[in-house]
């Protein structure tokens, strides 16, 4: 009689181990891996935090928005994208401003491809840091809308971010206007060509046009923040007359919002051609009548 | 019942353990600190950690910045900058693709880089 217990065979017991470890150790701890290696715990996609990420390319060029690495393409997709562009002689106290991508000559569609050799480094950004409430403030100003279904629901600005940002927008404002008036103040201060009236008129003429453009870049902020006409005036007004006289040199510069930034730079560039064009009147000799020739001695 | 909770517990502890494991390949016998030299120039600081993948990492990162002063005559300051103050307030961590790293090397305890990172660090 045999002594042989298939119960007991180390070769099946090994089999059986080996088919219940498949389906209920290996498959889980398999699928933990791969998960794991494409989320942050910091961030779980659907309920957690946004996840943003800076893309710093060889070209020393920085980009920020939603990224999507889980390809072996060699390509990196990064969505919902911004960048920083050169503001070191702007009006915000900061070397550079944030431009949403999209808003080329070329009008690019969502989804920046890009080739992993070009990519330096990627890093998180930081839930709080200047750059992600710019872009909170930016969605809010521009009301995008996370969709319904999405791994990384998109923050939006509480009302407060947005103050902040709009209060910023209307100190730089008003500082670009303020170097504006200290350009003409100090042209006025020059032996001019022309007579000290005419400088008078010319110089009260364009501080009224400088007031002008601050009241246009304040009623342009009032719009993109969504008031309505009515509101608008009374915001123009108000705030306009809050500023008058205010410098905010020693302010630290808050990153803005790309439609805000826009129209500070605008408001800037306007205040420069102004200016422009009251320094050529005012340093421009006016034509004075020549002689009438006559034929007599 | 009871093989699907160890499924679960299995999957929990797998996602654990790489979120904490971050795919880092061991590294023996290395300084606590090295320098990260990049395709562009540029060079970080910090805790060097190859990893499984395109991608290596560097941790507790710092960089040389040079600042130019008023005086033309006079040399540009340098100076050993902790990254994470910056516009994108990044976290402690950096991901390199391996193709835009040109080399690596450790960093001496008598490092004045190296004592300066522990210095600051405590």
């Amino acid at each position: 009689m045999s002594s042989y217990d298939p119960e007991r065979d180390p070769v099946r017991m090994a089999g059986r181990v080996l088919r219940w470890a498949g389906p209920w150790v290996v498959l889980p701890a398999a699928i933990g891996v791969l998960v794991s290696g494409n989320i942050d715990l910091r961030s779980i996609p659907v309920v957690g935090p946004e996840r943003m990420t800076a893309v710093l390319l060889l070209d020393g060029q920085a980009y920020f928005g939603h990224l999507d690495d889980s390809g072996e393409s060699g390509t990196l997709v990064l969505r919902d994208a911004y960048y920083f562009q050169d503001a070191k002689n702007g009006p915000t106290n900061l070397p550079v401003g944030l431009v949403r991508r999209g808003g080329e000559a070329h009008e690019p569609a969502d989804g920046m491809r890009i080739n992993r050799d070009k990519v330096l480094a990627l890093e998180q950004v930081g839930a709080f840091s200047p750059v992600a409430l710019a872009i909170q403030a930016e969605r809010q100003l521009a009301r995008l809308s996370s969709p319904l279904l999405t791994l990384n629901r998109a923050a939006i600005a509480s009302p407060n971010i947005v103050a902040v940002q709009r209060v910023a927008a209307e100190h730089d404002i008003q500082r670009a206007h303020i170097a504006a008036v200290g350009q003409l103040v100090k042209l006025n201060e020059l032996v001019l060509p022309i007579s000290k009236a005419e400088a008078q008129v010319i110089t009260d003429r364009t501080i009224a046009d400088f007031r002008t453009v601050r009241r246009n870049a304040l009623a342009a902020l009032g719009s993109a923040l969504g008031l309505s006409s009515a509101e608008t005036d009374t915001y123009v007004r108000t705030t306009d007359t809050q500023l008058e006289g205010q410098g905010f040199a020693s302010d630290a510069g808050v990153l803005l919002a790309p439609d805000l930034n826009v129209i500070v730079n605008r408001a800037a560039q306007l205040y420069t051609q102004v200016g422009d064009a009251a320094a050529k009147q005012l340093t421009q000799a006016r034509p004075t009548a020549s002689p009438t020739p006559t034929s007599r001695p | 019942m009871r093989n699907v909770g160890i499924a679960i517990l299995v999957f929990f502890g797998a996602l654990l353990f790489t979120q904490w494991w971050d795919f880092t390949l061991p590294s023996l016998g290395r300084a606590e600190y090295q320098a990260v030299f990049l395709a562009n120039g540029q060079t970080y600081f910090g805790r060097y950690y190859d990893r499984v993948g395109a991608y290596a990492k560097i941790e507790d990162i710092y960089y040389l910045q040079q600042t130019l002063g008023t005086d033309p005559d006079q040399a540009a300051e340098t100076k050993l900058i902790r990254r994470g103050k910056e516009l994108h307030a990044p976290a402690a961590r950096m991901l390199v693709p391996k193709s835009s790293i040109l080399f690596v090397e450790d960093l001496t305890d008598a490092s004045p880089i190296a004592q300066f990172m522990k210095q600051d660090r405590r």
